[in-house]
């Protein structure tokens, strides 16, 4: 089931031609294949037409910046994974990144094995995403009146409301539900779904879990599948505890 | 950023909000002062009015009691006695009343006058304060785009070298990542001049000569060290530039200005993969224009406004990107404007083209017929 390095396929979309080049002849030199944009626009196109395992995304390109091009993607269902290089350190434009859906942020300048490392972790999760939803048993869960199809990024609420899922809200919901009754710690969610250290603490994990709950529990303040083990991290239940 | 462009607008806020406020106080106070003076006015004219009616008595009496009228005009000269009966004069009352709509007129005139200086300083002040908060963003937003425009050849920088260090390469390769370095390292060392140019410019610590110009020299000049660049990217340059053609404008700037132009058009029609630039000059008006054309990638026409600004990079969707520093045209007009002259830009779209325009006042041909350094 595990792929080689060539059977990933990055679209890198950077515009300065030097960085570019550089980037496009390391990744292609740890065996992925690279398709090498330096337009936004053309990125959207490209995508509307082909597929890939990661995008590579600087900030401000011609064309369609990319964090414009991130959302416009997340719009339309695209869960491509997308790691942003920018020139702009600041927390805030960080933030922006992950906010537009990106799963990853570096700042320029950075170190190769930096970057070549988080390329592989990234594709790393979102292998082990595929796999582990590649049946027909584990692509879809059923708890409490609620389903939810991992492939599809789609879930069906108890009552009946259906809701898109972000990429990240499937994956916690992947990592929980491979463990059912045990108990989840928060380090371990974020190592799981997000990688070491994009996001600087747990709290983000919470608030993830916070919006799973209002989505598929009957009673979001009481949670009968998403309990929170005080100090440790989370534990769900297919069924309500008696 | 956003921290000091929120504390920046709060204090405007304040600043407003405390002006307004004074102004508010200032006018109910001045509004105070007018009322009183015509309530003070109004018993003034109650107490005279009272004065004159037992004047008017007295008179009454005096003359029931056999005093001659003359006697009782005399003695109270505001009253008049018509047909044996008293009353006051007209001119007495008229006086009365001109005097006080005086004093109220010269308080309308001087909290007019109060209120007008009041909101004058405040003006001062709010402007003087709005110039230096638009100076101190303009300061730090300068910072944050320098050292962003650092960020991406330095990033490339250390990419090539971090290459090399990990990977074992095959000669030919070492030798692209190097002269790949060399032009990240030229890409800097043109950002730190270019920077230090335009602080130069926009200082006004520039002393450009005016002395006639041989326009059609200059061009050849600037054309004759870009043209191997130009044949390697397969872009052929024109020039029509009649030999005659004099300007008034310092000889160093003229080439800076046409060769940052013609680099422009150089990197505008490499992505296109070759085309045309030409250069044509004429005189009009007393003037000289030269027009920079080329059939690169264009921009749209509602970017125009932006391309002088600093560190504008369009990238007109061309594709393969540009190692422009995003401070040649900045300089190009500034340099323009500092020589007396002007530069605009026109393009019909992306992917259609661009046009550049420098237009300089024409000398006379005769090199003794020459002007005083400006």
């Amino acid at each position: 089931m595990s792929r080689v390095a060539s059977d990933f396929r990055v679209l890198l979309v950077e515009d300065d031609p030097h960085l570019g080049a550089g980037l496009a002849e390391n990744l292609r030199a740890e065996g992925y294949t690279v398709e090498h944009l330096t337009d936004g626009l053309r990125a959207l196109e490209w995508l509307q037409r082909e597929s890939c395992d990661l995008i590579v995304l600087d900030v401000m390109l011609p064309g369609m910046d990319g964090f414009t091009l991130c959302r416009t993607l997340r719009e339309r269902g695209v869960v491509t994974p997308v790691l942003f290089l920018t020139a702009r350190g600041d927390p805030a434009d960080r933030v922006r990144g992950l906010e537009a859906g990106g799963d990853d942020y570096l700042a320029k300048p950075f170190h190769l094995q930096e970057f070549l490392l988080r390329v592989r972790a990234i594709l790393r999760r979102w292998e082990w995403y595929r796999n582990a939803s590649a049946t027909p048993a584990t692509a879809v869960l059923r708890f409490g009146g609620n389903e939810v199809d991992f492939r599809a990024f789609r879930g069906r609420s108890w009552n009946g409301e259906v809701h898109e899922l972000t990429e990240k809200e499937a994956m916690i919901l992947k990592v929980l539900s491979e463990r059912p009754g045990e108990i989840v710690s928060r380090e371990d969610l974020l190592e799981r779904v997000w990688g070491y250290d994009v996001y600087p603490s747990t709290r983000t994990v919470d608030n993830f879990v916070l919006r799973l709950r209002k989505r598929f529990e009957r009673d979001p303040a009481n949670p009968q599948h998403f309990l929170t083990v005080w100090g440790v991290g989370y534990r769900f239940l297919l069924e309500p505890e008696s | 950023m956003p921290v000091s462009g929120a504390t920046r607008s709060k204090a405007a806020r304040i600043f407003e909000l405390t002006a307004l406020l004074l102004v508010v106080v200032s006018v109910v106070q001045v509004g105070w002062w007018l009322y009183d003076q015509r309530s003070e006015a109004t018993r003034t004219v109650q107490h005279v009015e009272a004065l004159h009616a037992q004047q008017v008595q007295a008179a009454q009496a005096l003359l029931a009691s056999g005093v001659p009228e003359a006697s009782v005009r005399e003695l109270l000269p505001d009253v008049v006695i018509e047909a044996g009966q008293a009353r006051i004069s007209p001119d007495a009352l008229a006086t009365l009343e001109e005097h006080q709509r005086r004093r109220i007129n010269q308080y309308m005139w001087e909290s007019g006058f109060f209120l007008l200086v009041l909101c004058v300083c405040i003006a001062v002040i709010w402007r003087a304060l709005r110039t230096e908060a638009r100076v101190r963003a303009e300061q730090e937003s300068f910072l944050a785009l320098v050292s962003h425009q650092f960020k991406t050849p330095l990033a490339s920088l250390q990419l090539s070298l971090e290459t090399m260090a990990m990977r074992e390469l095959p000669a030919e390769h070492s030798k692209r990542l190097t002269e790949r370095m060399l032009a990240d390292i030229a890409r800097m060392e043109q950002l730190v001049s270019q920077i230090l140019e335009s602080a130069r410019l926009e200082r006004g610590r520039v002393e450009l000569r005016r002395e006639p110009v041989e326009l059609a020299s200059a061009v050849a000049r600037v054309v004759g060290q870009l043209e191997e660049r130009a044949r390697a990217a397969r872009i052929s340059i024109g020039t029509e530039v009649p030999r005659d053609l004099y300007i008034l404008a310092d000889p160093v700037s003229v080439d800076v200005v046409v060769r940052n132009l013609v680099e422009n058009a150089l990197a505008a029609v490499a992505p296109v993969g070759g085309g045309t630039i030409t250069l044509r000059a004429r005189a009009a008006n007393g003037e000289v224009e030269l027009a920079v054309r080329d059939t690169g990638v264009g921009f749209r026409p509602a970017d125009r406004a932006r391309l002088f600004e600093k560190f504008t990079r369009l990238h007109p969707g061309g594709g393969s990107g540009s190692l422009g520093t995003g401070l040649g045209l900045f300089i190009v007009q500034r340099l323009m404007q500092l020589s007396g002259g002007r530069v605009s830009a026109h393009s019909e779209g992306v992917g259609r083209g661009a046009e550049f325009v420098l237009v300089w006042p024409r000398a006379a041909t005769e090199p003794d017929v020459r002007t005083e350094p400006a």
